[in-house]
């Protein structure tokens, strides 16, 4: 079979940082949701499935070559945006926002999907570009290329999924060659224009298209006890997870024996909030452990981006990195309150089932790009 | 290959990137778990740590007779958990039912059983009724818990002196105030690891300190002289005098222990918070007053222990007294009481004489009535072991000027306590004894051991002893022919004074406001109580003190005197159980005085012949005889003399005694009398110079500073 002389150019580190990932994150869910629903070991049990089907998808996503994907380029993206606005249009809502669309027994979220699915079509967009993102003209259809999801998709409102996919982009566009300085301009001017906004806000009452919510997590993430109810309110959700870190110390309280997480004391310790308890059960040495094990997936990651001559791959692993990066920074930074409170899972670790498709599907595509870098099989 | 560099310089770029990420995130990690950690881990701990107190049972208060006064005892409180509240999903439900329970809006319950808390109370101290009917419907997160509750078994009953104790039994008034650190207690804690959520974390850490529960008092009041007391305020109160204010003090004048103290307004302690506060305070240590003549009391003493008096001396008053450019009027005035000896000025309370007395003091020595005044306790707290003592108002020394000696010689232009003038009297029926008013006896734990008793100090010799007997059979005059004939008590030897102020307002006296009181103490041979009575404002005429005041302290006293067990001296004692009389030593000495020492003793003194010094007394000194036998006296007109025994006796005090017999005092040294020449009871003729050596005798300081 073709295949089988592939076989030599799997990256094992890849695969066993990604599997390690995985135990890992199992491990850590048993404990974390063991108080969570009646059956202590039920969310376990879901991962699991997830993570099966996951390995199924990831497999199937193996044997098409991904050359072709950008064939499909087109259709794929048409398929996204449908999706989004089908979402808004028939979703389910669930605090505040609509972004679930129910398929059978199971809860699906089609920004999951939609954040690989612009990696994808990007890739292709902007590998027939190379060498042409010197000019801001030149990336104004990139801009509208992805702002399209973007918006749908912050219409829900999902800020934080909007946020990682203006991330991947950036990270894309600087893989392809963009002009890096126009690309600062840009990024910078985002920043500086979104605080002012905010400054002015608070100081001038500048209305803003963000819900009440929103905004108070940002206050508290400059002072969580500034939430009005000495830190009882808005800011208690960080409070909480800055206790449970640093109760952890060095080595941990021990394996389902975090009282801030076991006794209840921070809430979604199961998905978004799942760090604080790596951190709490297993401490500094724990918790340093698990982003080491990021750290060499992405460096496997970008060794096999290194490997590959063709661009379309290259941007696609060059976009995963990205996203995962983002993911890592803001969902780690915000369990350790130097990020503000945005409902990003954290990669392969939180519980949720779209969520950890996705990111199969991402770890998918990765290898496939991995075991197709050679030339010479043509 | 220009493109292939670019992209791999961006690789090298974006692994800087992402390294840098997760570098910054390991720091961080870093600085909470390796640097913060201790801090964070006690926080965690600390959330988790609940406190749930077990209040000290609060200890109680007896009187004397060890009846109660205050007792705690345990009323159930109704408490909300909201979390379990919340979890039941009835909260309405809840509040609807609990509100018609306990008779509160329901809106209010329903905020209380939905506060963002652990625990909190829906209502405190219910009634039982209310309680059971709660606990019968077993309520999701609603819990009926047993608190301390002080209860006080007599009602109104010496609540000023008593205080209360608020819904936390921390002492907030009176007794209860200033003896809260004995009856509190400790209060003990249970320490226990809870959730979220508050519920306890089974096989957690949990420490117990058990509750210390608070000491008991045993006071010194005794509930049936304070009973008879508030009778006779409530009666008083409801007579047409009806005053402003009343107040009534009975202290025991041989230890300082305060028997009763009551006053009105006053109000319920088991439900304080119905009255104002105004009728919470002790007006009997608190309020000040200017005293009137009730004050001549001390004004006497003084002058009587100066030797600047003696009981038959006469003055003269036409009604008024010139005081430097001013006049004090007499009570009698425009009408004067005339030529009159010092006796009749007491019995007449007449101003003139008392005026005359402070001035002479003030010639004597400037400051010397100050100083008798400040050692009978005024111008300073009793030290009472009560909270909110005055210390009163008395003019600055240096600013003291005739006229002002002349009216605080009559009780005006000075402001004292009730407990000021009451200990300052109780020192004459005291022998000059000045004791520390209290109203603590012993402190005692929960098994009733004794924990301490209290211990009112040394008393302080303010007047010789023979002065203060002298003193009391003046006041005895008072009451058996006097203004204060009203306090006369057949059967008893009762001394007494009445007092009639005018109470100062804005500007001046006013002439419509009266402070009406009577100040005694009965048998006066051998003082069993003091009792003061001050009526403030009475409405109407007569107001005076005499009128007003001393039918009080007569029936008060009567009903205390019997119910001490006091016989009338009238009384013939009970056969086998004769109360005999040590006869004193009164030869030689002037015949008033031996006449006073007699009578001071429980005898009938009966002179015989027209001279001026006892030459002969039987029964002689040292026999015994039944109380109020008669003792004969002979003073036969003579030539001679016979030196009296100065021993014991002051400067002015033995210059006093020999100048009454026409001898002439050479004295030397200071302080009192150890040695004479010639030696008692020789024979010497009229203006022979008798040689006394004083010395300072420590052990019996005459007079505080």
């Amino acid at each position: 079979m073709w295949w089988r002389k592939q076989w030599r150019n799997l990256d094992l580190p890849f695969l066993l940082a990604a599997a390690a990932i995985l135990a890992m994150s199992l491990l850590v869910l048993s404990s974390a949701s063991a108080n969570v629903a009646e059956d202590s070991l039920f969310y376990v049990k879901r991962q699991l499935l997830w993570i099966g089907c996951g390995t199924v998808l990831a497999l199937g996503v193996v044997t098409v070559d991904y050359r072709r994907l950008g064939k499909l380029a087109p259709w794929l993206y048409a398929a996204t945006l449908l999706m989004l606005l089908a979402v808004l249009a028939v979703g389910s809502e669930a605090r505040g926002a609509q972004r679930w669309i129910g398929l059978g027994p199971f809860l699906f979220q089609p920004s999951e999907f939609a954040k690989i699915l612009v990696v994808i079509t990007l890739s292709d967009f902007l590998a027939r570009r190379q060498g042409q993102l010197k000019r801001l003209r030149d990336l104004v259809p990139v801009f509208v290329y992805v702002g399209l999801p973007m918006l749908l998709i912050m219409r829900q409102p999902d800020l934080g999924t909007s946020l990682v996919l203006a991330a991947t982009s950036l990270g894309m566009l600087f893989m392809a060659g963009a002009n890096v300085r126009l690309l600062l301009w840009l990024s910078g001017g985002t920043v500086a224009a979104a605080c002012g906004a905010l400054l002015a806000h608070f100081h001038l009452g500048l209305p803003l298209p963000l819900e009440d919510y929103q905004i108070m997590r940002l206050v508290v993430f400059l002072d969580p006890y500034a939430d009005g109810q000495g830190g009882r309110g808005a800011g208690y959700h960080i409070i909480q997870s800055l206790v449970a870190i640093g109760a952890g110390g060095p080595f941990g309280q021990g394996y389902r024996r975090g009282s801030q997480v076991q006794l209840n004391f921070l809430p979604e310790h199961h998905t978004d909030f799942i760090f604080s308890v790596v951190g709490e059960e297993f401490g500094f040495v724990g918790a340093a452990f698990l982003l080491g094990l990021y750290f060499l997936l992405l460096y496997r990651a970008l060794l096999i981006a290194a490997e590959t001559d063709n661009p379309f791959g290259r941007l696609i692993i060059a976009g995963i990195i990205s996203m995962f990066a983002f993911h890592l920074l803001v969902n780690v930074g915000m369990t350790m309150g130097i990020m503000p409170i945005t409902g990003i899972p954290l990669p392969l670790f939180s519980y949720g089932g779209s969520s950890m498709l996705m990111n199969m599907l991402a770890l998918g595509l990765i290898v496939n790009i991995n075991l197709r870098h050679r030339r010479l099989l043509f | 290959m220009a493109t292939n560099l670019l992209v791999r310089r961006r690789m090298v770029a974006l692994f800087f990137l992402f390294s840098t990420c997760l570098l910054l995130l390991t720091g961080r990690l870093g600085w909470l778990q390796l640097v913060c950690g201790h801090r964070l881990e006690a926080q965690a701990l600390e959330e988790r740590l609940r406190d749930v107190v077990i209040p000290a049972k609060r200890g109680k208060i007896y009187d004397r007779q060890l009846r109660e006064l205050a007792v705690s005892v345990s009323a159930p409180s109704v408490v909300a958990f909201p979390p379990e509240v919340r979890l039941s999903g009835k909260e309405k439900e809840i509040a609807a039912k609990l509100a018609a329970i306990l008779q509160m809006p329901e809106e209010e319950v329903y905020g209380r059983i939905t506060k963002n808390a652990l625990y909190y109370y829906v209502r405190r101290k219910v009634e039982f009724a209310q309680a059971e009917e709660i606990a019968k419907l077993r309520l999701p997160g609603i819990e009926i818990i047993e608190e301390n509750q002080r209860y006080y078994p007599n009602g109104p009953l010496a609540a000023n002196v008593l205080g209360f104790a608020g819904i936390d039994n921390q002492g907030l008034e009176g007794i209860e105030h200033y003896y809260d650190g004995e009856l509190h207690g400790q209060d003990g804690a249970l320490r226990v690891e809870a959730d979220a959520v508050g519920r306890e974390i089974p096989q957690a850490a949990h420490t117990y300190t058990p509750p210390r529960d608070g000491y008991s008092l045993v006071l010194s009041l005794d509930s049936t002289i304070q009973y008879l007391a508030e009778r006779e305020l409530d009666a008083l109160m409801q007579s047409p005098t009806a005053p402003a204010k009343a107040a009534i003090i009975v202290m025991d004048p041989r230890n300082g222990e305060i028997l009763a103290m009551a006053s009105r307004p006053s109000f319920d302690p088991n439900r304080y918070g119905a009255y104002p506060q105004s009728s919470w305070r002790n007006p009997n240590v608190s309020d000040t007053y200017e005293p009137g003549s009730t004050f001549k009391v001390i004004t006497a003493a003084a002058a009587l222990e100066e030797g600047l008096v003696r009981e038959e001396e006469r003055f003269y008053d036409p009604g008024f007294i010139k005081v430097g450019a001013q006049n004090i009027k007499c009570w009698r005035f425009p009408r004067g009481h005339g030529s009159q000896t010092f006796v009749e000025g007491v019995k007449n309370s007449c101003n003139p004489v008392f005026v005359s007395l402070g001035l002479r003091l003030e010639e004597k020595k400037p400051g010397r009535f100050y100083d008798y005044i400040y050692a009978f306790g005024f111008g300073a707290k009793t030290g009472i072991d009560t909270g909110g003592e005055a210390v009163g108002q008395l003019i600055p020394r240096e600013k003291l000027k005739d006229i002002y000696v002349g009216s605080i010689a009559i009780g005006q232009s000075i402001a004292v306590t009730p407990i000021q003038l009451v200990t300052a009297v109780g020192a004459v029926a005291n022998g000059g004894l000045l004791v520390r008013p209290h109203l603590l006896l012993e402190v005692r734990d929960q098994k009733g051991g004794l924990v301490r008793r209290y211990d009112p100090g040394p008393p302080r010799q303010v007047i010789a002893a023979g002065t203060a007997a002298r003193l009391g059979l003046l006041l005895e005059q008072v009451v058996k022919d006097g203004t204060g004939r009203n306090a006369y008590l057949p059967g008893y030897r009762v001394a007494g004074k009445t007092g009639t102020a005018q109470k100062p307002g804005p500007g001046g006296y006013q002439p419509d406001k009266h402070v009406a009181s009577f100040v005694g103490y009965a048998p006066v041979n051998d003082p069993r109580v003091v009792a003061l009575v001050i009526v403030d404002e009475p409405k109407g005429y007569p107001y005076f003190g005499g009128t007003v005041a001393a039918p009080i302290f007569r029936s008060l006293v009567e009903a205390v005197l019997r119910y001490l067990g006091v016989p009338p001296a009238e009384k013939v004692p009970e056969p086998g159980e004769p109360q005999p009389v040590t006869v004193p030593q009164v030869l030689a000495l002037p015949v008033g005085e031996a006449a006073a020492v007699v009578r001071a003793a429980g005898l009938e003194p009966q002179i015989a012949g027209g001279g001026v010094q006892v030459r002969e007394q039987t029964p002689r000194a040292g026999a015994s005889l039944p109380q109020g036998s008669r003792v004969l006296l002979e003073a036969p007109a003579a030539g001679s003399t016979l030196v009296p025994d100065l021993t014991g006796l002051s400067h002015s005090q033995a210059l006093n005694r020999l100048s009454a017999l026409g001898l002439v005092l050479e004295a030397e040294g200071s302080g009192e009398v150890v040695e004479q020449h010639p030696v008692p009871f020789t024979e010497v003729a009229r203006g022979q110079v008798v040689r006394a050596i004083f010395k300072e005798v420590p052990a019996q300081p005459t007079l505080a500073p």
